[in-house]
């Protein structure tokens, strides 16, 4: 009876010079990885242990672990709606300052028009405030306009605070795009839009993809102006840390537990959007193609 | 009708003059080449013709219809890009088809359409490919298909084979005449390769700063060009200028430069502009590398104008070019391999010039316009 040997996927095999042959820097591999490794492990230990064994001095490594502070967070807590807000404020964000930058980036990139550096430079520099400087001010005018603890102000926040971000990262590749590639639609017959987004979008979406992600994080870790900005009906994940601080103790189980309910959504996320994220920050159609023509 | 009308078109980018009130007129199915060097505005000219730049005066026509304001997907063009502009993300077949597609055909006429297009071009086996798995030569021929698919009344052409190399330029130069006869379409091609002008255009127009030069036939461009310009710019190696003044002696007319002296016949001189120019007007004479005569010693018969050293010899195959070190000037000479193996001259051996005059042009120094047809083209146009 014949059989059908499935091919094998070739692995990609060193080369001598590849292969490391120092014992000595595997050693201070594993040194590092554990140290970096050792204070995060540290926390989702204690995120399963009881009250009375996250307080026990000396530290204990092996004990009974418990979904105590996990139920604590969600029923005491309700960590469940500061989660639901931190999602809905996060996405909503991205999509707003990406689906604006998109269009302000390509703006910068492909009209000339007066002052246009000098624009492109300011919107850079709101990126370089720290929020730090301009908290009390934010609070004031939110205060004024009734928007402080709404979800509504804190999406206006961030997208202001990311679509710097967006404008800078995209217009870069808009710019690497050539104009000669929009002006050849147009002369088969598709009107600026249709060029836009038949030919441009297209060449373009693996870089806002990866800008998109970058939003997100940034906007879900955010926490200066989550902090001051939200009240009990708008507050996002990350000024949560804060409130496990009773008087002079701290509930260590909780705050494990606190810690991974912010991390563990932004993980889940990047780990399933990393292929995209690096295909979009290396990207490169055109140079592709121009690698095509220099092979020549 | 598809004929192309410029009238009194004018650009400027910032304080630079692009194309400075040109009027150019290309007639139904002609072959116009705007031959110059960078920065003479040939190609803005050709991007005002095909919508992607906005005259600041002037009009431009297309089929007797003024365009001049309308947007490229209203005009009715097609157009071939510098670098190709094939979409890198779509196939071979997807760029051709764009612009039927656009135009909502039906499929199956889009596809017999693009059939059709590949067979010409001879790209019936890339179809299905993508667009970054081509050579050159093929995306340039993608390129093409997808100017011509629709049939559009004017084809524009930007420079398409400046990036290809040299053995498949020359073949495409014939390949690009041959299909516009095929499809029988108005096109206007922009280049700076001269040889690339001369072999494709039905007219030229030679242009530089922005200005129209010359706007002629190949042959009366190349033997009667209307300026030092176009004199220099046209022709391979480009024609030779050496300062010289008039001199009249018992009654024959001569040209004097640094070591040397042309004799020229005096009907051809008073048909020209040269003797109402001014007795101070200064001349240029100009002579092309074809016509000038080498000679290793001294023969009868022949009215040697100077003697120089032989600065170089570059052989080229089937023609020999010499530099000549003549009073300060070099003369280049091109001379046909049998020739140069009877003349058995070498670097640095002295040698004898001869200057035709039916061969000489002369230009004035200060305005570069032609003063004085070369006297054989002068006859030649004579006889037509």
């Amino acid at each position: 009876m014949a059989t059908t040997v499935r091919q094998k996927r070739a692995r990609p095999r060193l080369l001598e010079w590849q292969v490391q042959h120092n014992w000595w820097v595997y050693l201070i591999l594993a040194a590092l990885s554990i140290a970096s490794v050792l204070p995060f492990l540290w926390v989702v230990l204690t995120a399963f242990k009881d009250r009375l064994t996250a307080f026990s001095v000396p530290p204990t490594w092996i004990f009974k672990p418990s979904i105590e502070s996990f139920v604590t967070l969600i029923t005491f807590r309700r960590m469940h709606k500061f989660l639901l807000n931190s999602l809905i404020i996060s996405v909503s964000a991205t999509v707003l300052s990406v689906g604006i930058g998109t269009f302000a980036a390509y703006t910068l990139a492909r009209f000339r028009f007066a002052g246009r550096d000098d624009v492109a430079f300011w919107i850079l520099t709101n990126r370089m405030l720290p929020p730090v400087a301009v908290i009390i001010p934010m609070f004031m005018i939110f205060q004024t306009v009734h928007l402080l603890d709404t979800h509504i102000g804190l999406i206006i926040l961030y997208t202001g605070m990311q679509l710097p971000f967006v404008v800078w990262m995209l217009r870069g590749y808009f710019e690497d795009i050539p104009r000669a590639l929009e002006e050849a639609a147009w002369v088969d017959g598709d009107s600026w839009f249709a060029a836009f987004r038949k030919i441009t979008l297209p060449l373009v979406t693996p870089a806002i993809t990866a800008t998109a992600i970058f939003v997100m994080i940034l906007s879900w870790n955010e926490y200066a102006f989550a902090l001051f900005i939200t009240g009990p009906n708008s507050k996002t994940l990350p000024p949560t840390v804060v409130t496990f601080m009773v008087e002079r103790s701290v509930e260590w189980n909780q705050l494990g537990a606190a810690c991974i309910f912010i991390a563990l959504p932004i993980l889940i996320f990047v780990l399933f959007v990393q292929r995209y994220f690096v295909r979009g920050l290396t990207m490169g159609m055109m140079r592709q193609l121009e690698k095509g023509r220099q092979a020549e | 009708m598809a004929e192309v009308l410029i009238k009194n078109l004018y650009k400027r980018f910032g304080s630079v003059v692009a194309v400075n009130h040109i009027d150019l007129d290309v007639q139904d199915r002609e072959f116009v080449v705007l031959l110059g060097p960078s920065g003479c505005g040939k190609t803005t000219t050709l991007r005002m013709v095909a919508g992607l730049e906005v005259p600041d005066e002037g009009q431009v026509q297309i089929g007797g219809r003024d365009v001049t304001y309308l947007a490229p997907r209203d005009r009715n063009i097609g157009m071939v890009f510098e670098r190709y502009a094939l979409y890198p993300h779509l196939s071979v077949f997807e760029n051709i088809s764009y612009p039927l597609r656009v135009r909502r055909w039906p499929e199956a006429k889009v596809r017999q359409r693009v059939q059709e297009v590949a067979e010409t071009l001879r790209i019936s086996d890339l179809i299905g490919r993508k667009v970054n798995q081509l050579s050159g030569g093929q995306m340039q021929r993608v390129a093409i298909g997808r100017a011509i698919i629709r049939e559009a009344s004017v084809f524009l052409l930007d420079e398409p084979i400046s990036h290809l190399d040299a053995k498949l330029r020359s073949h495409m130069r014939g390949e690009l005449k041959r299909l516009q006869r095929e499809i029988a379409s108005t096109a206007v091609l922009v280049t700076h390769d001269q040889l690339e002008a001369m072999s494709i255009g039905d007219r030229i127009a030679v242009m530089n700063k922005g200005n129209i030069q010359q706007f002629d036939r190949p042959g009366r461009i190349f033997n009667l060009p209307a300026n030092l310009f176009v004199a220099n710019f046209v022709g391979e190696p480009s024609m030779n200028f050496l300062d010289c003044a008039l001199v009249r002696e018992n009654g024959s007319f001569r040209l004097e430069a640094p070591g040397l002296r042309a004799k020229v016949d005096e009907k051809w001189l008073k048909g020209s502009k040269v003797l109402s120019a001014g007795s101070d007007s200064r001349l240029v004479l100009g002579i092309r590398p074809e016509h000038v005569r080498l000679c290793s010693g001294r023969q009868s018969g022949h009215e040697y104008c100077g003697e120089g050293k032989v600065y170089v010899v570059e052989p080229l195959g089937s023609e020999v070019i010499y530099d000549v070190e003549i009073g300060k000037s070099i003369v280049r000479i091109k001379v046909f391999e049998e020739e140069a193996k009877r003349l058995a001259v070498n670097m640095g051996d002295s040698v004898l010039l001869e200057f035709p005059s039916e061969s000489i042009y002369l230009f004035d120094k200060e305005s570069e316009k032609t003063l004085a047809q070369a006297g054989f083209a002068l006859a030649e146009e004579a006889k037509a």
